[in-house]
């Protein structure tokens, strides 16, 4: 964990200690020690998933960490919660938000920095600090490892709500001259939704997690009674289960922060896509409107819980509706992804791929949520391995393919060359075919070996099906974490041909970020910040006279035309 | 600002409704927000807008509501609870009430006297607001203490951990107030950073919002036992 700054100041190291630079309240450093965080997270996250598909397929093999089970049951649930939290917390939240978002907000609409420099490197710190905490609390004895992994979640909302604080603010305020809102990627738009809806459910989480830690260490009755329980619907309370008022806060929190998760990643894949098919996004308005309409959403499902004090006979129904009606702006980004890859003359890199990657991962992952939204059809569906299939393709490996997308397409803004074309494209197809192989099988065997629909007797029937599936979707698993080697060998072996020169704008983008030097230099926009003429898509091409960067200065433009 | 090139022909960014920055935005630098280590060492001290301040106030404050909210929701799902015993509130926590209450109203008068620029008179009525700030969140405590004499703990009842924690978090909140209104008495105001008149003006609408959510939460507590 020491190393996170290292590749981050290679290029861009001008004296001062390196103490100075990891402390350092830049937006650039700190949105790259962000990646590096999300990246070991993402490293280590995946290797216990792979041990936890081990452990299912062949319970007998002596893992680390789940040997002598039979003695501490509670220890797969443990790997399990370490696996979740440096995934949802660490790689899906931080990275595309506040990796990418730290490092290219201000770069994109012109601003040079964050509003408030010194909160933003509080919550890193706060962030780390938090990643800490729930590692250790990995290592701890089940209860007090379930306390320090709340102060760590209360740790991370915190850091979260300082950090949307700085997002919302920077992009109100610090827009550089004619930097309309209309003119705003729609990457800068997401980040701003993002951070609102943001804003919003992290408080919900720190107020949740600081009655949960008052309940259990000075025995407060926010949510521990029987009393309460009792009075619940029946079908709400499981024996052995959570306090359902505690439940309810979290889940509520839970729901909202998929969106967050996937908010940002929206916001990539137009932007890739659009600078890619050398078109203008197609129907933008419209794009920015689904946007805001799932932050909305995204909202009400939340506000819906919050509100509603009791269950009544109507609740599940609305709610249903509720999640169903995110498939409006959800098809509204889907048609425009594909209407501006319609008949366009798309450059076929790495990162396109991956953004291709992931609206298909998007389609079937989403398709899987329509069973689950519906209540009368969530009762075949609702199995362990059924929802874990959904969504892990729709949140999980969607937003990771968004973030790999994300990372070939800036990697010279951050570093200041490519990453290997061949290497990135084989990465792909490994990666791609592997993560289909492994979550739609799931799928089915959710259906098949835990549906409640069927009876115990046919059950056992259809186990030994089970079985074979469960084994395919572990060699898939073990197939596809090894074909991440070819990403880690990519990725470092580019940073180690980081001195090689590359042109400032490999990919003529249009956007602010591609008007300076790659990799991005010390003071941004040599601290004269540029004037904005245009909107951020107008692509017809790819030579100067084709497409228009939003900096370019209309007669400028028309020069470099001759 | 990059005069060169015919600004005239772009509309110039104004999205400030309350007529801040907008266009004139001038470059920040790295020196927002109260410094930070190494930054900014090659830009000239330029003043930077005060608009991040009131947009961060108040999206700030909106955080803070959220937290409120969360914890007044579970305050009316589990107020249905038969294990619920109602805690009758101090009457110590009227006379805390009106002292927050005055506190709200000295330091707008603090305000008006800077607008005079009579900053003497300022640093007075501001003193007099923090010290009435300690006053209160002192009263908080001997309330507390009161409770604790009865026999009533956090860990009592339901209704006693809501009142508990309703009181705390929202003095834990207050004294990051308390925190900020020394801040800007004491404060070395580099023109080029942020005016006073600016920083008292964020602090007061911190401080208002920590009033009536004050009066949110007796109300809550009172009509809702």
């Amino acid at each position: 964990m020491v190393t996170f700054d290292e590749g981050g100041n290679a290029s861009s190291s001008t004296g001062s200690g390196f103490l100075a630079r990891l402390f350092s309240t830049r937006h650039k450093t700190i949105g790259l020690q962000y990646l590096w965080l999300s990246l070991a997270s993402v490293l280590v996250g995946m290797v216990l998933s792979t041990l936890l598909r081990v452990h299912a397929s062949w319970p007998d093999t002596a893992i680390p960490f789940l040997r002598g089970l039979e003695s501490t049951p509670e220890r797969y649930a443990a790997v399990r919660l370490l696996h979740g939290s440096l995934m949802v917390f660490f790689v899906l939240t931080a990275a595309p938000q506040l990796g990418f978002g730290n490092f290219l907000l201000p770069l994109q609409i012109g601003a040079e920095e964050m509003a408030f420099p010194t909160l933003n490197g509080l919550s890193l710190w706060l962030t780390v600090a938090s990643l800490a905490g729930m590692t250790a609390s990995f290592f701890r004895p089940l209860d007090s490892g379930i306390d320090l992994w709340l102060v760590s979640a209360a740790i991370f909302s915190l850091a979260a709500l300082l950090s949307a604080l700085n997002f919302s603010v920077t992009t109100i305020e610090l827009r550089t001259t004619g930097m309309t809102l209309t003119r705003m990627p729609v990457t800068a738009w997401a980040w701003f939704v993002n951070a609102i809806l943001s804003l919003l459910i992290f408080s919900v989480l720190l107020a949740g997690c600081t009655a949960v830690l008052s309940d259990r260490l000075l025995g407060s009755n926010f949510f521990s009674t029987a009393a309460f329980l009792a009075q619940q619907p029946q079908n709400l309370v499981r024996q052995g289960s959570l306090p359902v008022l505690w439940q309810r806060l979290f889940w509520y929190f839970a729901q909202a922060e998929v969106y967050v998760a996937m908010l940002p990643c929206f916001g990539i894949i137009t932007h890739l896509v659009a600078t890619f098919s050398r078109k203008p996004v197609w129907k933008e308005r419209l794009v920015v409107l689904s946007v805001c309409g799932v932050g909305v959403i995204g909202f009400c499902v939340w506000g819906y819980h919050m509100f509603a004090t009791g269950m009544n006979p109507y609740a599940p129904l609305v709610f249903s509706v509720l999640a169903s009606s995110l498939g409006i702006p959800a098809a509204f980004l889907l048609a425009s992804w594909l209407g501006t890859l319609w008949d366009a003359r798309l450059q076929f890199t790495t990162s396109v791929l991956f953004a291709i990657g992931f609206i298909s991962l998007f389609i079937a992952g989403g398709l899987s949520g329509i069973f689950l939204a519906r209540h009368d059809l969530a009762r075949a569906a609702v199995s362990e391995d059924f929802v874990i299939g959904h969504f892990h393709l729709v949140m999980g490996v969607a937003a990771t393919f968004a973030i790999l997308a994300g990372l070939f397409f800036w990697f010279p803004k951050l570093f200041g060359c490519r990453m290997k074309e061949t290497l990135g494209k084989a990465h792909f197809w490994l990666t791609f075919t592997g993560v289909y192989c492994i979550f739609m099988p799931m799928h089915w065997m959710g259906l098949l070996t835990q549906s409640t629909l069927l009876s115990g007797v046919q059950r056992a029937a259809v186990a030994s099906a089970g079985a074979s599936i469960r084994t395919f979707v572990t060699v898939a698993t073990i197939w596809t974490v090894a074909a991440q080697l070819l990403f880690v060998v990519n990725f470092f072996g580019s940073l180690l041909r980081t001195k090689m020169a590359e042109a400032d704008n490999p990919w003529q983008a249009s956007t602010l970020e591609w008007s300076i030097p790659s990799p991005a230099p010390e003071v941004d926009f040599g601290g004269q910040p540029p004037v904005t003429y245009r909107g951020a898509y107008e692509l017809v091409g790819t030579s100067p006279a084709e497409f228009a960067p939003q900096h370019l200065a209309p007669e400028l433009l028309a020069q470099k035309a001759r | 600002m990059p005069g060169t090139t015919s600004t005239e022909e772009i509309e110039r960014v104004i999205e400030k409704k309350d007529g801040g920055g907008g266009g004139d935005l001038p470059p920040a630098g790295g020196q927002g927000g109260g410094g930070g280590g190494d930054n900014g060492k090659k830009q000239p001290n330029r003043p930077i807008s005060p608009g991040r301040y009131y947009t961060g106030i108040a999206i700030g404050i909106v955080s803070v509501l959220m937290f409120f909210m969360a914890l007044a929701s579970a305050f009316l799902v589990r107020r249905g609870g038969s294990d619920w015993i109602p805690v009758h509130i101090p009457t110590l926590l009227w006379i805390n009430t009106v002292i927050l209450l005055a506190s709200s109203g000295t330091l707008e008068l603090a305000r008006k006297r800077l607008a005079q620029s009579d900053v003497p008179g300022f640093q007075r009525l501001w003193l007099l607001t923090t010290v009435l700030g300690i006053i209160f969140l002192l009263g908080q405590v001997a309330a507390w203490r009161i409770l604790v004499k009865q026999g009533i703990f956090l860990a009592s009842n339901p209704a006693s951990s809501f009142f508990y924690i309703f009181t705390g978090a929202h003095a834990l909140h207050l004294l990051g107030g308390v925190a900020a209104l020394v801040y800007v008495a004491r404060r070395n105001y580099d023109p080029a950073k942020v005016t006073r008149t600016v920083a008292a003006e964020v602090t007061s609408y911190y401080w208002h919002f920590m009033d009536a959510l004050w009066l949110f939460l007796l109300a809550l507590m009172y009509m809702g036992k």
